[in-house]
């Protein structure tokens, strides 16, 4: 029984992990085609990667969208928290629901409505749109986070900074938004992930300047090359710097 | 600062639930008033109006003779010491503390010496640099009352402060309370359920019920003489006995006694366990059984059956000198005096 159950977390594991690797590994393969024999190591695909300038511009336009759009989901997401957990508003539930249902709709269905919008409003397709199709996608979650963390506690200190002499800005700057500050934290750093990664709607609401991903979908439709596996593992390596940032930032301090 | 506080015809609703009816109340200034009752009758509400945090539906309320009755909290010469303390955790106590010179414009180093000052008036000198996190509930209650200490209010107002903590340190923080109140002369409202700490700390005890101030005064008129039925009962054991107004004074079970009374058919004499005693006294109780007693240090706690009555139980509480056995006779009697006596409640 327990050689099995090991043999299983082995399985599950590779079964994660085994494409990504590959993926890692004929990043350095030195042929021209990323399939077996590995040969190599090599580092010329990443050096042709850094050359791109096509491929580098896309992926600052995906760094500089993904932190725009996470940190307007952020307040936004704060902002509707806020108001909902400390004011009886009339029909507050049914905003609630009205403010999460978007995590339900596929992002097809949310980039095609919003291309259909935008069209009609005579807006040009731009990286503003992209980031406005992510902040679409990410602002029921950052509220969901940030509501689900709005408790009695804050709410007594913030009772007690009112008392204190307070206004409403200082008790919100000084008192709940750091109280608040892991989950804030969280909601942004997964909001800036998804934007970073998010590939139909950035490719539906953009035209000339594009993403990481939407540049790397068309390099793909050349074929496949390390130069792929390349820029895949770079993606992946500013991911995890990410995931490592938010655990080393927010997780560990609560303890 | 100190200054004293008029509440004027205050009634409060929520929705159709009325939680405070007709309250008028004078406090005056530097006085320490407690506000005391059981659960749901009214005094927190009552302290939140005082703070600001409520706007009450009827009635005014007064601070340092200004009407004071629709100011925001921040505005009033009231702080408040919250019940689960509501420190800032992302704060050291320093911070926590001088928050409000923060807000009042106080320069950096003025509102740490201040800081400083308010945590060693509490007992936590060098403790500037801790997080609240790192504090047992002692502790935290002490910077919760430096932090509303620091800006020099006219008046506090304390929400069940001790409730959080174990008995002894009740007793020691009651103690510290009342002599950092002394010490500053502030006026200072404390609302607790708890009539032994009342007792301990108050110069004056307000008793509500049902949203009613049902008395106030003095603990030691308050217990002794207490204006109604119910301020009888929750201050303390109390024997009731059926009583009847007759032709030689009050008649009870055990023989009458003269004492002025209210007009009522059927009346309640209260007496305390203390007032019973086995020497002679003008209210003669008579030979009584014992059914059981206990020794509890500063006294004897006992139950008895009197002869007269057998089915009543009387509690009384006996010096400590000896413990009765169980089924010995003794004769009892009561003062007067300590008797209260209030038309019988339906």
């Amino acid at each position: 029984m327990r050689s099995l159950s090991w043999a299983y977390l082995v399985a599950a594991f590779g079964f994660i992990y085994l494409p990504v690797a590959a993926l890692v590994l004929f990043s350095f393969q030195s042929g021209g085609l990323p399939v077996p024999p590995f040969e190599g190591p090599s580092l010329r695909w990443y050096a042709d990667v850094i050359g791109d300038s096509d491929l580098m511009g896309a992926l600052l336009n995906s760094l500089v969208v993904a932190l725009f759009s996470g940190a307007v989901s952020v307040a936004l997401g704060f902002c509707a928290a806020y108001g909902l957990a400390r004011h009886h508003l009339p029909g507050s539930t049914l905003m609630r629901a009205v403010l999460i249902a978007p995590m339900t709709v596929s992002y097809l269905i949310v980039g095609l409505g919003l291309l259909i919008v935008l069209q009609r409003a005579g807006a040009g397709l731009s990286l503003w749109t992209v980031g406005i199709g992510h902040v679409v996608i990410n602002l029921p979650l950052c509220f969901a986070i940030i509501y689900a963390t709005m408790g009695a506690q804050q709410q007594n200190a913030e009772r007690a900074a009112r008392d204190l002499g307070a206004n409403e800005a200082q008790v919100v700057l000084l008192v709940t938004v750091p109280m608040l500050a892991p989950a804030i934290l969280a909601a942004f750093f997964l909001s800036v992930t998804f934007s970073w990664d998010e590939f139909i709607i950035a490719f539906l609401l953009s035209r000339f300047d594009v993403t990481l991903p939407v540049e790397i979908w068309s390099l793909l439709r050349s074929g496949l090359s390390p130069k792929l596996n390349a820029i895949g593992s770079l993606v992946f390596l500013i991911s995890v710097a990410g995931v490592v940032a938010l655990e080393l930032l927010v997780f560990r301090k609560r303890q | 600062m100190t200054a004293p506080v008029q509440l004027r015809g205050l009634n409060h609703f929520f929705g159709n639930f009325q939680a405070l009816k007709d309250i008028n109340l004078e406090i005056a200034a530097g006085e320490y008033i407690t506000l005391l009752g059981p659960s749901g009758c009214g005094k927190t509400t009552l302290l939140s109006i005082m703070g600001g945090f409520i706007e009450p539906s009827e009635g005014a309320v007064l601070i340092g003779g200004k009407d004071t009755t629709r100011v925001p909290p921040a505005r009033r010469p009231t702080t408040t010491v919250f019940q689960d303390y509501a420190l800032f955790p992302h704060m050291t106590l320093r911070d926590n503390v001088a928050f409000g010179l923060r807000m009042a414009g106080a320069n950096r180093r003025d509102r740490h010496r201040r800081a400083d000052e308010m945590l060693a008036l509490v007992g936590l000198e060098g403790g500037g640099a801790k997080r609240p996190h790192e504090l047992s509930g002692g502790q935290r209650q002490r910077v919760a009352l430096a932090r509303a200490l620091a800006v020099d209010p006219d008046v506090l107002l304390l929400d069940e402060p001790l409730g959080a903590l174990d008995l002894k340190l009740r007793r020691a923080m009651q103690d510290e309370l009342k002599s950092i109140q002394r010490r500053i002369g502030t006026t200072f409202v404390h609302v607790t359920h708890d009539q032994e700490e009342a007792m301990a700390i108050a110069d004056r005890i307000v008793v509500m019920n049902a949203g009613r101030i049902e008395d106030a005064g003095p603990p030691a008129r308050i217990y002794q003489k207490p204006a109604s039925l119910f301020t009888a009962g929750f201050m303390g054991e109390m024997n009731r006995i059926p009583a009847r107004r007759g032709d030689s004074g009050l008649e009870t079970p055990f023989g009458s006694v003269n004492l002025a009374s209210p007009e009522a058919s059927s009346l309640i004499l209260c007496l305390r366990p203390e007032a019973i005693r086995t020497t002679q006294a003008g209210f003669s109780i008579g030979p009584a059984r014992v059914r059981d007693a206990a020794f509890f240090g500063t006294h004897v706690r006992a139950h008895f059956s009197p002869d007269a009555e057998p089915d009543f139980v009387l509690v009384a509480h006996l010096p400590p000198g000896r413990v009765p056995d169980q089924g010995e006779v003794m004769t009892l009697w009561a003062d007067p005096d300590s008797i209260s006596v209030f038309p019988q409640e339906n």
